[in-house]
C-alpha cells in the first residue's frame, strides 16, 4: 500500500466512524492519553500528513515551520483535514507544535484545539506527578466541550483493549526482528497503522488473528526467544538478552522521528536491493516507541497511571536523555546484528535535526554504517531519497 | 553636508568592554579551577552564582560571533559535523566554536564543567546543551520550566520547585559546594537591583525623544545576561541610569532628529546593527523592544524557601514561555505604553519559539493598535540568511505609511 493509499484508508476508517456516530478526537504527538480519549467516548486517532496537499499555509506560518505542521495546516486551510470533534497538541515537546497550536486557534476558532504539556525533565515521580495533573486538566476540558464524563469503566476496558493491541504489536516487532520472513515490515507497518488511526476492537482482533498465524509457524524455543526480546525491549535493557541472531541477508534498521512505518515502509517497497527480509526493524516515534509503551496499571489513580504509562515508553528527542537513547541504539546495533542505519531527519524539525549527528555517530563507533535522508511529509524529493537508500544498501553489500 | 552621526553613541558602552574582558579572564580562571558552567539566557543564575558557580552563556558568545561577522564559518563548523544548516544559529556557533575554538577569533568560551540550561526562552535549549555535553563531556542539567497555557497553576510551580531543588543536588555534588542562605540572598538581593535598574533605563525610552535606541539596549544588556547577581553588573547599570536620566533631562535623544518610533520583535541580527543607524539617519528610532524587556522582575524572598519560590516566578513567566496572547498583549502595551507609530517583526528563520506566530500577530496587533508593522526574515547569526536589500524594500514600505 502506498502512503496515499494508507492515509486514503484512514481516511475510510474515520468517516466510517464519524458516520456511525462516534465523535474522532485527534492527536499529533505520538504518546497521547489514550484511554483517557476513550473514557470520555472518544476515538483517539493520529492526524496525519497528506502528501497530496501543499502550500496552503503561508498566510499563517513561514516556511521554517516543520514540514509536518506546515503540511496539517496546509490540510486545514484546505478543508482537506480528516472529521475531527477535536485536535489535540503537544505542549513543551518541540517549539514548532507549541506555536502553530496558538496560531491554529487564531485561525479556526470554531476548531476544538486542545493541549497537553508534557515533561520534558526525566524527574521520576516528580515528572509523573506534573504529567498527571496535565492529564486531569485535558480529561476536565473533555468533559466540559463534549459533555462526557470520565467513566472509570470506560477506561479499565480502554486500558485492557490498548494493552492487548501493544502487546501483539510488541510481539510483532520481535517477531520481524528474530524471524523477518514470518511477516513483512510492510504488514507490520501497516498493521501498526491501523492502531494509530484508530485503536479499536476491530484492530485488536485483527492483529489477534495475525498473531496466531504467526505464533503457529513459531516453535517452543523459538516463541520462548520472542518473548525473552519483546520483554527486553519493553524494558529498554537489551543485556539480558543473550540469543545469537543468524542471518544470511542484509539486516537494516531505520531510526528518527516524525515519520510513520507505512510511510517509511511505502518509500523502501519499490527500491531495487530492498529485499523482504531487509528492513527488520524502526526506531520510529509513530512505530516502535509508541508501540513499545508499558501497560497502564488499572488499579492505581487512572491520570497519574496514565502518566506513568506515557512516561515508560522509550524516550523522544524532545525529551531528556539522549546519552541513554544513543546506548540503546548501540545496544540494538550490537545485539540484533543490525548491519545498516538509516537516519530520517524530517525538514526543520529541531529535534530530529539536533539528534541525528549523535546517532549516525554512535552507530559508527560500533562500526555500523548510517545514512541520513532528509525528509519531508510531501516526500517532495522521494526521487533523490530513493537513491540515497540504494547507493547505500549496494555500499553495505560491497563490503 | 555635515560629517555628524545620525545617533549619538553611549559613554556607558565604553564600560561594557571592560566588564567583558572581566567576565572572559574570570571564566577562564573558573574554568582552570573547575568551577565553570555554561548557562542559558533564561536561567535562574543566582542559584549557582551563590554556589560560588560561574557561568559563561553560549548564547551571548553566539551573538559575538554575529557581531564579528564571521557567522556562517563558525555556523559551517557545525554543518560539517552534521547538524542541519536549518538549526538555531547560536547553536550551530556553539557547536562549531567548541569543535574549533583555535579558528575562532572571539566567542569560543573556555571549557566547562556543567551544562546548565533552561527551556523557558524555547525547547531546543536541551537539544542544542547536549550536543554540547558531547563534545565536552561536561553533563547537562535542564531545568524544565513547561510552557504557560494561561495562569500558571500550582502544579507547574510545584513541578519547577522541585527541579530548582534538583539542581542545588545538581551543583552540590558536581561542583563540591553549598548554597548557603545568606550568600543566596545576598545574590538574589544584586541581580534584583539591576533588573530593576535596567528596567528604569528601558521606561525612560518612553519620553521623546527617546534616550536610547535598540543597538544601545542590544548592546547594554549583555551584563544583564552574564553578570546578574554580581557587584559589577549592578554598578554598571547604575552608570547607564545615571546616562539615560541625563539625557531625558536634557532633551537628548539617542538619535539627532526622531520622527517615526517603531516596535521592534525578536533578537536583533548582530552582524548588521548598523541597520538600525541606517534607519536613524530617517529619523527612526525603536524607543522599545520585546527581546530586552525579557529581563523584568525581582527575585524577591526572606529565606531559601521563599527566594526559590520567587524564582519559579520570575523564570517561569519569562516572555517567551507564555502563549502567543501573551505575546500579542506585550506587543500592544509596548505600543500604548511607549506612544510607537508602528513595528516591525524579525522573523528568525532559526529561533521557531520567537518567531512563529508572527504572521497572526501581526494581522491582530494592527487590529488592536491601528498601527501598521512589517515582517522582514532573516537570521540574527548567520548572514547566509539575511538577504539585506529584500528587508530594506520591505521596511521602506513601512516608512512610505508615516510619509
Amino acid at each position: 500500500m502506498s502512503f496515499p493509499e494508507v492515509i486514503e484508508q484512514s481516511n475510510q476508517v474515520l468517516q466510517a466512524l464519524v458516520d456511525a456516530g462516534e465523535r474522532v478526537l485527534g492527536y499529533i504527538y505520538p504518546h497521547p492519553p489514550h484511554e483517557i480519549f476513550i473514557a470520555h467516548g472518544l476515538k483517539p486517532s493520529l492526524v496525519r500528513t497528506n502528501p497530496t496537499v501543499v502550500g496552503a499555509y503561508e498566510a499563517s506560518l513561514q516556511t521554517f515551520s516543520c514540514s509536518l505542521t506546515r503540511n496539517l495546516f496546509s490540510q486545514r486551510t484546505s478543508s482537506s483535514f480528516p472529521l475531527l470533534a477535536g485536535i489535540v497538541f503537544s505542549g513543551n515537546t518541540c517549539d514548532a507544535l507549541q506555536n502553530v497550536g496558538d496560531v491554529w486557534r487564531k485561525r479556526f476558532p470554531e476548531d476544538k484545539v486542545l493541549r497537553l504539556t508534557y515533561p520534558v525533565g526525566d524527574a521520576g515521580e516528580s515528572s509523573i506527578d506534573f504529567l498527571a495533573m496535565e492529564i486531569k486538566s485535558l480529561s476536565d476540558d473533555l468533559e466540559t466541550l463534549y459533555g462526557v464524563p470520565f467513566s472509570e469503566s470506560a477506561f479499565k476496558q480502554a486500558a485492557q483493549l490498548l494493552h492487548e493491541i501493544r502487546d501483539v504489536l510488541q510481539l510483532l516487532y520481535s517477531v520481524r526482528l528474530l524471524y523477518p520472513p514470518l511477516i513483512s515490515y510492510h504488514t507490520l507497518s501497516n498493521l501498526v497503522g491501523e492502531y494509530l488511526t484508530a485503536p479499536t476492537e476491530d484492530v485488536s482482533e485483527r492483529l489477534k488473528g495475525r498473531w496466531m498465524e504467526v505464533a503457529e509457524k513459531l516453535d517452543t524455543n523459538q516463541t520462548n526467544k520472542v518473548d525473552q526480546l519483546r520483554e527486553s525491549l519493553l524494558n529498554k535493557d537489551l543485556s539480558g538478552f543473550d540469543s545469537t541472531i543468524e542471518s544470511t541477508s542484509l539486516r537494516i534498521a531505520v531510526i528518527g522521528g516524525m515519520i510513520e512505518p507505512s510511510t517509511f515502509s511505502g518509500l523502501v517497497d519499490d527500491i531495487h536491493g530492498i529485499t523482504d527480509s531487509t528492513l527488520v526493524f524502526d526506531m520510529l516515534s509513530f512505530g516502535f516507541k509508541t508501540v513499545f509503551t508499558p501497560p497502564v496499571n488499572i488499579d492505581g489513580d487512572p491520570y497519574k497511571e496514565s502518566a506513568r504509562s506515557i512516561l515508560g515508553a522509550h524516550s523522544e528527542p524532545t525529551q531528556e536523555g539522549l546519552p541513554k537513547r544513543v546506548e540503546f541504539l548501540k545496544d540494538v546495533i550490537a545485539r540484533l546484528s543490525i548491519q545498516g542505519l538509516i537516519v530520517c531527519e524530517q525538514s526543520f524539525c529541531d529535534p530530529d535535526e539536533f539528534e541525528s549527528p549523535s546517532l549516525e555517530k554512535a552507530a559508527e563507533e560500533v562500526g555500523v554504517p548510517t545514512v541520513k535522508l532528509p525528509l519531508d511529509s510531501e516526500l517532495s524529493d522521494r526521487a533523490r531519497i530513493e537513491g540515497r537508500i540504494q547507493t547505500f544498501l549496494e555500499t553495505i553489500d560491497a563490503n | 553636508m555635515s560629517d555628524e552621526k545620525p545617533y549619538r553613541k553611549l559613554e556607558t558602552q565604553a564600560l561594557l568592554q571592560q566588564i567583558a574582558f572581566r567576565h572572559g579572564m574570570e571564566a577562564m580562571a573558573a574554568s582552570e579551577e573547575g568551577n565553570l558552567a555554561w548557562v542559558s539566557s533564561g536561567f535562574p543564575v543566582e542559584i549557582p552564582v551563590a554556589m560560588n558557580v560561574f557561568p559563561s552563556y553560549p548564547e551571548q558568545a553566539g551573538a559575538i560571533i554575529g557581531a564579528t561577522k564571521i557567522g556562517p564559518e563558525v555556523c559551517g563548523f557545525a554543518e560539517d559535523l552534521g547538524y542541519s544548516q536549518e538549526l538555531w544559529s547560536y547553536a550551530r556557533a556553539s557547536i562549531g566554536s567548541t569543535d574549533r575554538p583555535d579558528d575562532v577569533a572571539m566567542g569560543a568560551l573556555p571549557k566547562p564543567q556543567a551544562l546548565l540550561g533552561c527551556n523557558n526562552i524555547c525547547g531546543t535549549i536541551l537539544k542544542w546543551y547536549d550536543a554540547n555535553s558531547e563534545q565536552t563531556g561536561a553533563p547537562v542539567f535542564l531545568l524544565d520550566t513547561p510552557p504557560l497555557e494561561d495562569e500558571q497553576k500550582p502544579h507547574h510551580r510545584a513541578y519547577v520547585k522541585q527541579g530548582l531543588m534538583r539542581l542545588i543536588d545538581f551543583l552540590t555534588k558536581t561542583f563540591n559546594t553549598t548554597l548557603e542562605e545568606d550568600r543566596f540572598r545576598e545574590v538574589s538581593d544584586l541581580s534584583s537591583r539591576a533588573i530593576k535598574l535596567w528596567t528604569q533605563s528601558l521606561k525612560a525610552c518612553q519620553n521623546k525623544p527617546s534616550p536610547l535606541n535598540c543597538a544601545d539596549r542590544f548592546l547594554t544588556m549583555a551584563p544583564v545576561v552574564s553578570s546578574r547577581g554580581m557587584e559589577h553588573c549592578t554598578e554598571f547599570y547604575e552608570v547607564l541610569l545615571m546616562e539615560v536620566k541625563d539625557r531625558v533631562k536634557q532633551g537628548v535623544g539617542a538619535i539627532r532628529e526622531e520622527k517615526i518610533r517603531l516596535l521592534w520583535d525578536n533578537i536583533p541580527p548582530w552582524f548588521i546593527l548598523k541597520f538600525f543607524n541606517k534607519l536613524a539617519s530617517r529619523g527612526v528610532v525603536f524607543p522599545a523592544d520585546t527581546y530586552t524587556h525579557a529581563w523584568s522582575g525581582a527575585v524577591e524572598g526572606t529565606d531559601t524557601s521563599s527566594l526559590l519560590d520567587g524564582i519559579v516566578d520570575i523564570y517561569s513567566n519569562v516572555y517567551l514561555n507564555k502563549n502567543l496572547d501573551a505575546k500579542i498583549d506585550k506587543m500592544v502595551q509596548l505600543i500604548k505604553d511607549f506612544d510607537l507609530d508602528g513595528f516591525v517583526m524579525f522573523s528568525v528563520r532559526s529561533c521557531k519559539r520567537y518567531s512563529l506566530g508572527q504572521l497572526v500577530s501581526k494581522e491582530i496587533v494592527t487590529e488592536r493598535t491601528g498601527v501598521p508593522g512589517v515582517v522582514i526574515e532573516g537570521d540574527m547569526v548567520d548572514s547566509r540568511l539575511f538577504n539585506e536589500a529584500q528587508i530594506q524594500t520591505r521596511v521602506d514600505a513601512l516608512l512610505e505609511m508615516f510619509v
